[in-house]
């Protein structure tokens, strides 16, 4: 696979001399995995498409991934991102997938009440992270130096309600000053448009920074693993066969700011510091990688007694003291279950003793 | 003296006998309506109930309780450390689709970013 991994490193941009690039398992399925999101995103793949093979699929992935990396990173003045921020206009006309995202951030608005709100980019930058983090302060340093634990609320003056998005054309309107984060919501768009993209694979799995989506026509069901904020350890294991899962938490990117007070990414909207809710860590899972993620993250800013009600199809808490709730997803009753349980009982019936 | 006649007292009008049976029919024919109309509501209450009752008894006596089962389980709370979460990583699954998973499908981690 030495040739593949030469081609993925050319094409993606972002793959490290030391990556293990793109390696097929003794079951057909073609995996490749690529530093970028300040973390490390991976695709898997088995079975051709109309359109192209599971390694073209990945290398496509691959190089997706690097385009986007730069097009919507806010610490780069060049990026799409950055000048969407900057503009003074009102109405700027964007990228398609720029809109998407600028219309998940109205979503995510709308649906959590304000809760999950990807517009804080002063507030983030006044908190201290301006640029990539060089030595996150570690968990359990963050969470003793931390004030007392609150649920976060919505902020009383919104600024996503004055997103007015355009997808079809493209065109995003806001009062100049309005900025968009990236963040999470974009690992989730991301890893949903990939996986739509590629959903006539046989099995398909996008894990865009911790984002999942995971699609294909054969329905497989894959095991997707909880990892712990604290060691990294498996807390739980789903298996999913359509749909998306995602971690939002305070663990990965926690630092001291000027004042020495501790801090990192998820902002209480109403304050517009970083909150400390008693939740270090969420996950989700969801039809789509995207809701997911806009679980997950209201799920870690509503607070324990809040949280579970995000995870209406299943995820897992886990709280300051190390411990974890896990919510189950409801059963789900196909009609291959039917099938099999009708197939069952009449199967018993013919090998019951005549009475 | 005279004979003076005494009338029989006048028999009420026929328009007046017709309206109180009329009123009385009415009230007999709303009873009526009441009688069936609550008759066929606890009926349906009662054959609804036994049904439900039967179709959970039959599931449960025939060894398919939902809750017993590996797909659904309750929420629950773990209190773990550091050491018992790797013990528990391979026993703590669960499945939404209740399916086994693929071994040629390689797991994928969800994680912060």
């Amino acid at each position: 696979m030495s040739t593949d991994a030469a081609v993925m490193t050319a094409d993606a941009g972002v793959v490290s001399a030391k990556s293990p690039a793109v390696r097929a398992s003794a079951g057909g399925e073609v995996s490749a995995s690529w530093p970028c999101f300040g973390s490390t995103s991976s695709a898997h793949v088995s079975g051709p498409s109309g359109e192209r093979s599971a390694q073209e699929a990945v290398q496509l992935v691959g190089s997706s991934l690097a385009r986007w990396h730069e097009q919507f990173s806010r610490f780069e003045p060049r990026s799409e991102l950055s000048r969407l921020n900057g503009d003074p206009r009102e109405e700027v006309q964007v990228s398609p997938l720029m809109a998407r995202l600028a219309q998940a951030v109205s979503d995510a608005g709308a649906m959590t009440g304000g809760l999950v709100d990807a517009t804080l980019i002063d507030e983030i930058e006044r908190a201290g992270y301006s640029g990539d983090l060089a030595r996150p302060l570690p968990l359990a340093d963050a969470l003793a130096l931390a004030p007392a634990r609150s649920p976060a609320a919505a902020a009383r003056a919104r600024r996503w309600p004055a997103l007015d998005v355009d997808v079809e054309r493209a065109l995003v309107r806001r009062p100049p000053g309005v900025k968009l984060d990236s963040g999470g919501l974009a690992k989730g768009l991301f890893a949903d448009v990939l996986a739509q993209t590629l959903a006539g694979h046989g099995a398909v799995a996008v894990n865009c920074a911790g984002d999942v989506a995971i699609a294909g026509t054969r329905k497989v069901a894959r095991e997707v693993n909880v990892e712990s904020p604290f060691d990294g350890s498996t807390l739980h294991t789903f298996h999913v066969r359509r749909g998306g899962a995602a971690t939002s938490g305070i663990g990965r990117r926690s630092w001291l700011d000027v004042q020495g007070s501790p801090a990192h990414h998820l902002l209480d909207p109403a304050t517009g510091r970083p909150a400390f809710t008693g939740i270090v860590q969420a996950t989700a899972l969801a039809p789509s990688a995207l809701l997911a993620e806009i679980r997950a993250k209201a799920a870690v800013l509503s607070g324990p007694r809040a949280a579970a009600a995000w995870l209406a199809d299943g995820g897992v808490i886990v709280l300051d003291d190390g411990s974890h709730h896990v919510v189950a997803p409801p059963a789900a009753v196909t009609l291959e279950d039917l099938a099999a349980y009708a197939a069952g009982a009449r199967a018993a019936r013919r090998h019951a003793p005549a009475r | 003296m005279s004979s003076a006649s005494i009338d029989p007292p006048a028999a009420p009008a026929p328009q007046r006998l017709d309206a109180r049976t009329l009123a009385r029919t009415k009230r007999e024919a709303l009873r009526r309506r009441t009688r069936r109309i609550r008759r066929s509501v606890l009926g349906i209450a009662a054959v609804a109930f036994v049904t439900a009752f039967l179709v959970i008894y039959v599931q449960l006596a025939s060894g398919h309780d939902p809750a017993l089962s590996k797909r659904g389980t309750a929420t629950s709370k773990t209190a773990t450390t550091a050491t018992d979460r790797r013990k528990q990583a391979s026993a703590a699954k669960s499945s939404s689709s209740g399916t086994e998973s693929s071994s040629a499908s390689a797991a994928v981690t969800t994680s912060q970013s």
